[in-house]
């Protein structure tokens, strides 16, 4: 046991590593783009501005001449008590707040749409790799991965059109119906699960055949290996030998392709999140990016970089549990 | 066996939640709440400064919740009185008085009084950050005068600053006296003299704000609320449009007859009157080609702006006018021009030899052609990646512009990038705007005043080109001091001419300012038979008389006409 937390506290250690050089190069990269940001952000206070009045915001954004190493210590300081600065978009708004506006609804749309996406691809997978040959080996991979293959934003389009627009089936844009109030009752929830019925549909048509095709192949090699062998004449039932022996080994790089998507994740599924008009972090972004915002950016990429950490950590512990290997 | 049962429950539940609204997903309405759909954006921030820039605060913010003093009307060029019943100069330009409104209240009962006015001017002198027009630059005191009427002085004269005076938002002093820093403070809760002042309901989807009960125009306005749908992009609100959710938008549209009108001719309408301005494609002084007049002619010359506005622009627009000027300041056009004088027509055959006479020599017979100096002329048109308008306007033009010789290729920048390089007059040919105002001051001093002429790689917000010329500078000096109409005009007319003679940037076509409405709910819209303001919701503070210029449809299907 006492490996084992050696194990994970190692693991940490590294991870705690990583987020300090990510966190530093955060606060590097806008200050090595040539250019002054300063200039560029007040280019859309459309007008021409005194200099009184630009030396006075670029004090409200924090923007100083001070020493690196000094604004990099308030840097972190003002981090570590949750304050990004204000976003210039949106001024006076703290990044904080503006990324609270969708960060909770791109963890639920395309969290949901990838888990479903990474359960029901790799069961899938395992099943063909099963019945090699059979009916749904044979028909699924190609088919799946002919919708994967479609432009994502064309395929999404047309979902929109034919069951929002002209079907009238789901909603046409928003998280939630109108009426609701944000909270645990049950217009509210129905309503939100119905409004990410669509999206969510969309991201798993797009992505179940990579995953599907991924945990077929690593089955399929799997299920040669003689340990299989053995534990089929040892009379074993099918399922066991499947699900035990064959898929828990198979899963492993799945699981590691789980991690690293699940951190995306809060990146938005930014096509999705447009074309629905769904709230979320991808729209956030490109809005970032187009004004130049760079206390917006810095804080989502933080959030990013750090989801991305996180969900690796986690990844090793279930990989921990599954694979004894590992602990030695 | 259980599993399957447990499945096949889920399954049931969640068709049961569907259920409900496994309908037609028709749009519902309460009487009385008109839909809007101008900034884009996916979720909302309750946000309603009213000095910073549209699209960072709400935007009814600047006008709709906080009012002006005035209301400059584009269409037909004139000051409404709106929080001032008047305004007049004194002492050539240096000075402007106004005269408040009686009888306004604030949103919560307390009356609005000349004091608020002096209040507001003084706030954004104590704090230059939220003075982003820069009216401290020209302005040197405001006070009362004792009879209900406020000063305000200049330091030189300089009368095209009327309109940034005229369209400040007022704040009442009593409120923003309390708040600690005004610069960042969103907000929340507005007090104002606007006709929408009471925030019903913020989410970050959806948000609504109602009437002011206060307001000081009896029964107005006879809008109950507006709501604002959050929509990412002008597809959505094309979308929504079509599907009778937005009742205002001012959108671009494409084959907007068939898409938009057609889907519901009775109710659905638009207007784009041609008077926000022209657009431009500007020459920079960076490339030598472009430093002789003669090429400059040329290259304009050689654009066939029919097949331009044809093919990328939907016919919503019209070639522009010699001078450049829109519609928009017709009155100040020069009587002297009519169509086809000057430059700005087709005719390749003049373009190829006035390019002749400047030594831009073909290599070899129907080559392309050289610089003055002989090394090959290879020419970038930078255009916005995603106005798709723009786009196949200017690959149109290089199209003709290689008809007559000019090797010239169309290059897509991402907006930053292009804005970034534009501003710091970093490339060889662009599509883009002019500065606007009540006057063409402010477009002629942005295409020609050596004062607006940065070096090369520096920011300027205007005169991207870097194209200064001595005359008018001197006109546009002479301009600020006066305020007598007739010198204006003469001065206009000057400046035209000199526009005439020295091709500084290169008119294409009339920018249409864009609007849609939607009678089912709402009527009184401005249109061409009923030219009050700009239907567009893009130009505050116009908007305001929109706002106050609707009522509600009449409740009978029956309605056929907008009046």
């Amino acid at each position: 046991v006492s490996r084992l937390v050696e194990y994970l506290l190692r693991r940490l250690g590294f991870y705690a590593l990583a987020a300090w050089v990510a966190i530093t190069l955060n606060f590097l990269i806008p200050r090595l783009m040539p250019g002054d940001p300063a200039q560029i952000m007040f280019a859309r206070f459309k007008g021409e501005m005194n200099p009184v009045a630009i030396a006075a915001l670029r004090e409200t954004f924090g923007l100083t001449d001070a020493p690196m190493w000094m604004q990099y210590l308030s840097y972190l300081e003002h981090l570590f008590r949750g304050d990004m600065g204000i976003s210039v978009s949106y001024f006076p708004e703290p990044v904080v707040n503006v990324i609270a506006t969708g960060l909770s609804w791109s963890i639920f749309l395309a969290g949901t749409a990838l888990i479903i996406s990474f359960l029901l691809g790799t069961a899938l997978g395992a099943l063909a790799a099963w019945r090699r040959g059979g009916l749904l080996d044979s028909v699924a991979p190609p088919l799946l991965s002919l919708l994967g293959a479609f432009p994502y934003f064309w395929m999404a389009m047309l979902a929109l059109f034919l069951f929002g627009f002209g079907l009238g089936w789901f909603p046409l844009w928003h998280a939630y119906p109108e009426g609701t109030s944000p909270g645990l009752n049950l217009p509210f929830l129905a309503g939100a699960l119905y409004h990410a019925a669509l999206p969510a549909a969309t991201i798993v048509i797009a992505s179940l055949g990579g995953w599907m095709l991924a945990m077929r192949n690593t089955m399929v090699g799997v299920l040669g290996s003689d340990y299989i062998t053995y534990a089929r004449a040892r009379g074993l039932s099918p399922r066991r030998v499947l699900i035990r022996y064959a898929a828990r080994n198979a899963l492993l790089p799945n699981i590691t392709g789980f991690g690293m998507a699940f951190g995306f994740v809060l990146g938005g599924a930014l096509l999705t999140e447009i074309i629905f008009s769904y709230p979320g972090q991808g729209y956030l972004l490109i809005q970032a990016v187009r004004a130049q915002d760079y206390p917006l950016m810095q804080g989502l990429f933080l959030t990013i970089t750090l989801a991305v950490l996180g969900a690796n950590w986690l990844v090793d512990i279930v990989t921990l549990m599954l694979d004894p290997r590992t602990r030695r | 066996m259980r599993r399957a049962v447990h499945a096949g429950s889920t399954v049931a539940l969640f068709l049961l939640l569907c259920l409900p609204g496994c309908r037609r997903n028709e749009p519902e309405f309460r009487p009385g709440v008109l839909t809007v759909a101008q900034e884009q954006q996916s979720s909302w921030v309750r946000n309603f400064h009213p000095f910073l820039p549209m699209g960072v605060a709400r935007w009814p913010t600047s006008a709709g919740i906080y009012e002006p003093l005035m209301i400059f009307n584009r269409i037909n060029g004139e000051y409404v009185p709106w929080l001032a019943t008047g305004y007049s100069w004194s002492g050539g330009a240096d000075r402007v008085t106004f005269t408040i409104r009686d009888g306004v209240r604030w949103s919560d009962g307390t009356p609005f009084s000349a004091e608020d006015v002096v209040f507001t001017f003084d706030l954004l002198k104590k704090k230059p950050a939220l003075d982003t027009g820069g009216i401290w630059k020209f302005l040197e005191s405001v006070q009362l005068d004792g009879q209900g009427r406020v000063v305000m002085r200049f330091q030189r004269p300089y009368s095209p600053g009327l309109m940034t005076l005229a369209h400040l938002p007022i704040v009442p002093a009593r409120v923003w006296r309390e708040i600690e820093d005004p610069v960042t403070f969103s907000n929340p809760n507005p007090v104002a003299t606007g006709p929408f002042t009471e925030v019903r309901h913020f989410g970050n989807q959806v948000w609504e704000i109602g009437r002011n009960p206060h307001y000081w125009q009896k029964g107005q306005p006879k809008v109950e609320a507006l709501r604002f749908p959050a929509f990412p992009t002008n597809e959505q609100v094309t979308l929504a449009l079509i599907h009778g959710e937005v009742d205002w938008a001012g959108s671009f549209i494409p084959a907007i007859d068939r898409i938009f009108v057609g889907r519901d001719p009775e109710h659905h309408g638009y207007w784009f009157p041609l008077v926000a301005g022209s657009i431009y494609l500007y020459p920079s002084q960076r490339v030598p080609a472009f430093r002789d007049v003669r090429v400059r002619k040329a290259l304009s010359l050689a654009i066939d702006r029919e097949m331009v506005i044809r093919v990328a622009l939907y016919n919503y627009t019209k070639p522009a006018e010699p001078a450049g000027l829109s519609d928009g300041y017709a009155k100040w056009r020069h009587p002297g021009f009519g169509p086809g004088d000057g430059w700005v027509h087709y005719d390749p055959k003049a373009a190829e030899k006035l390019l002749d006479e400047a030594g831009l020599k073909r290599q070899g017979e129907g080559g392309m052609r050289s610089g003055p100096d002989g090394n090959p002329l290879e020419l970038e048109i930078s255009v916005i990646a995603g106005w798709s308008d723009w786009v196949r306007a200017c690959q149109v033009m290089a199209r003709t512009l290689r008809a007559v010789g000019i090797d010239a290729k169309v290059k897509a920048y991402d907006f930053t990038g292009w804005f970034q390089k534009v501003q710091r007059g970093e490339f060889d040919l662009t599509m883009g705007w002019t500065d606007d105002g009540p006057t063409p001051y402010h477009v002629f001093r942005g295409i020609m005043a050596t004062e607006t002429v940065l070096p090369f790689g520096e920011a300027s917000y205007a005169n991207w080109h870097r194209f200064g010329n001595d005359e008018a500078d001197k006109l546009l000096h002479r301009f600020e001091r006066t305020v007598d109409g007739n010198e204006q005009r003469e001065i206009a007319w000057r400046l035209q001419e000199i526009f005439l003679a020295e091709a500084p940037a290169i008119p294409i076509f009339l920018n249409p300012s864009w609007g849609q409405y939607n009678t089912k709910r709402f009527v009184g819209w401005p249109t061409a038979g009923n030219p009050y303001a700009r239907l567009s919701p893009n130009h505050p503070p116009e908007t305001l008389l929109v706002m106050t210029g609707l009522k509600p449809a009449p409740a009978t299907e029956a309605v056929r006409d907008n009046q």
